[in-house]
């Protein structure tokens, strides 16, 4: 059940009115969210949801547990409850690439053998919940959320329908607090999430699947057909695909929320105006990159051990974010990427400090196009392809898939992100005022807009694989 | 009227009891000021607001027969934002309903042939010829056509688009 569909919208109308009827009773409310997150999760595959309890229950488990544990304890059951999620997560996500990669590394050494391989289907947004998981887990542990009060809680952190199968990651000291009192609907609310997600409609169904369809499939499918201008035209129209793909489900997610009366962090922040890379890391994916630092780069060393251990840290952080989108050597190549440039530029302000070297423009322009390198390596199925589209990008000849249109929305696509910052916040504003008639009409005239441009069906989201 | 505070020369009563400079220049004429009353005649405590006045009757009686609902409390506006967003809501889902009613028709046709796939898309096509007499699925129609026509469009050259399948 995909957000912009139908289907989802009568689901979305039905638990709308009946969770806001149950307003009084918070315990009812959050057992009827609970159920209809369930029944969200089971149109993918129901046999998950007895995974995401597993896993709720797990977690639920192990922070009451740390939470009456003297010291010493402590450290043993949150090194466990972590385990435990990454068991799961490694299981699902990463059994068949570990066992394949063994399976070529003992032939090489004439060791061949006939690994146990599975052909395990991979639940949609295991790497969001298990991260979720592990959040609530260390946050109890480091005493930065207290514990849940039940286990009803935990399961609705983990499954809430909103952010479960592509985020963001909402961490347990974000959203447990929500769930304590019986939420409110302000007219801000309500106004900034009916915007919210009719951008996000947009940004999907129009800019992202035309895109997709019309240009970076078919270049990406097969780029020696192409000339050196469609293939470039075709990585620039990814970069504003997966921008507008990821970014709209996390503007609907944040949008659904905020209309059931919660509200989530912001996840993307105008990401292809920063001009440097650790800039667009505060910029992308805000809930996955903060939970890389807090999770990861902080514990592993962080800064605090001087300039080379922060670059090895930062290299090995980037380099496990790729491979958390992924098991797939291009996805840690990509992290790679990421990693080797973030230590350039660290190496770069420890040689010249805080100066200015580089004139903005040009930081934007040169970190849009190393953001662009690395999308090729991320959206090539292999290193064969993505070494094609970079040959191929020298390639004389006719545009053929580029058209009017497309460069219309590859254009749009990136000027949006010089729009002012928070506009969305500052049409709700203005709109919040408007008689309920008014502002239902413009946002069903929005709807219409959108429904008449976008193709039949919808795509997957891009970050379901993830 | 303006959140700034009086300033501090000003007296706090609301009709100043000093003369202030005019503005204005002295009449040619030369007006001469009558004596004003005497400074002992004056009495601070009075109030012109409290002069007894007469209150419309129609008004008083609406007033006796609909007397007016207390302020709202904090639980009474989270109510009375929460029908406005449904009453949005609603409004959209309407809105929807009418002018873009092919949508759910298109949705049944996408789906395996059941029980429920055939009553929609019987229901959702006598919907769609109904509110097509009246002309409201034009704007769709208009918009649609107009973006096909966008996706149609070449550059200067270049081959136009195959034929779709």
């Amino acid at each position: 059940m995909l957000f912009p569909t139908l289907v989802f919208g009568v689901f979305f109308l039905f638990v709308y009115f009946t969770a806001w009827s149950l307003d009084r009773e918070n315990g009812r409310r959050k057992l009827f969210l609970l159920l209809a997150s369930w029944f969200f999760y089971a149109q993918w595959d129901w046999r998950f949801v007895a995974l995401l309890i597993a896993s709720a229950v797990l977690n639920w488990g192990v922070g009451a547990l740390i939470a009456r544990q003297p010291g010493a304890k402590k450290a043993w059951l949150v090194g466990l409850g972590v385990a435990a999620n990454l068991l799961i997560l490694g299981f699902f996500k990463y059994y068949g690439f570990f066992i394949e990669q063994a399976g070529d590394l003992l032939m090489r050494f004439g060791w061949e053998r006939d690994l146990p391989l599975l052909q395990i289907v991979l639940p949609v947004g295991i790497s969001f919940f298990t991260f979720q998981g592990i959040s609530y887990v260390v946050d109890v542990h480091r005493g930065k959320t207290p514990p849940a009060k039940n286990l009803l809680d935990v399961m609705l952190l983990m499954s809430f329908f909103p952010h479960l199968v592509a985020g963001p990651i909402v961490r347990a000291s974000d959203l447990l607090p929500q769930f304590d009192r019986a939420p409110r609907l302000t007219r801000e609310m309500a106004t900034y999430g009916l915007l919210l997600i009719v951008w996000g409609l947009f940004k999907k169904t129009v800019i992202a699947s035309e895109l997709s369809v019309s240009l970076v499939d078919p270049v990406f499918f097969d780029p020696s057909a192409y000339s050196g201008f469609d293939i470039a035209a075709a990585t620039y129209g990814y970069a504003v695909q997966i921008y507008c793909d990821f970014s709209a489900y996390s503007d609907m997610a944040i949008g659904l929320a905020a209309l059931l009366g919660y509200s989530f962090p912001r996840n993307f922040d105008q990401p292809y105006r920063a001009s440097s890379l650790q800039s667009f890391w505060r910029r992308w994916h805000i809930s996955l990159s903060s939970w890389l630092r807090d999770y990861l780069y902080v514990p592993l060393g962080g800064g605090r051990k001087g300039l080379a251990s922060s670059c090895v840290n930062v290299f090995i952080t980037m380099l496990l974010g790729g491979l958390w989108h992924g098991a797939a050597w291009t996805f840690l190549a990509w992290g790679a990427l990421h990693g080797g440039v973030q230590v350039i530029e660290r190496l770069g302000r420890a040689a010249f400090g805080d100066r200015k070297v580089v004139p903005t423009v040009i930081g934007v322009l040169v970190t849009f196009h190393v953001v662009c390198l690395g999308w090729i390596l991320f959206r090539a199925e292999n290193f064969d392809l993505a070494m094609a589209m970079l040959q191929g990008l020298g390639r004389v000849g006719p545009v053929t898939a580029l058209t009017p249109l497309l460069l219309t929305l590859i254009v749009g696509g990136l000027a949006m992100h010089w729009l002012p910052p928070r506009a969305i916040e500052g049409v709700a504003e203005r709109l919040k005022a408007a008689p309920s008639v008014t502002l239902g009409l413009l946002i069903g005239a929005a709807i219409l807009l959108v429904e008449a441009v976008r193709p039949e069906g919808v795509a997957p989201f891009i970050y379901f694989q993830f | 009227m303006t959140d700034d505070r009086d300033p501090p020369e000003i007296p706090l009563e609301p009709f100043p009891v000093y003369r202030q400079e005019s503005p204005f220049p002295p009449l040619d004429d030369g007006l001469t000021a009558g004596p004003g009353d005497p400074w002992s005649d004056r009495n601070q405590n009075v109030d012109a607001h409290d002069l007894p006045t007469r209150e419309n009757r129609l008004l008083a009686l609406g007033r006796f027969a609909f007397p007016p609902d207390p302020p709202l409390d904090d639980e009474g506006l989270a109510a009375r934002d929460r029908r406005w967003a449904g009453r949005t809501i609603l409004v959209s889902a309407a809105f929807l309903l009418v002018f873009n009613a092919v949508s759910p028709l298109n949705w049944s046709r996408q789906q395996a042939p059941s029980w429920l796939q055939g009553t929609i898309q019987q229901i959702s096509g006598v919907w769609v010829g109904q509110l097509a007499v009246f002309g409201v699925d034009m704007p769709r129609q208009g918009v649609r056509e107009a973006w096909m026509a966008a996706r149609e469009m070449r550059f200067a050259g270049q081959e136009p688009a195959p034929p779709a399948p």
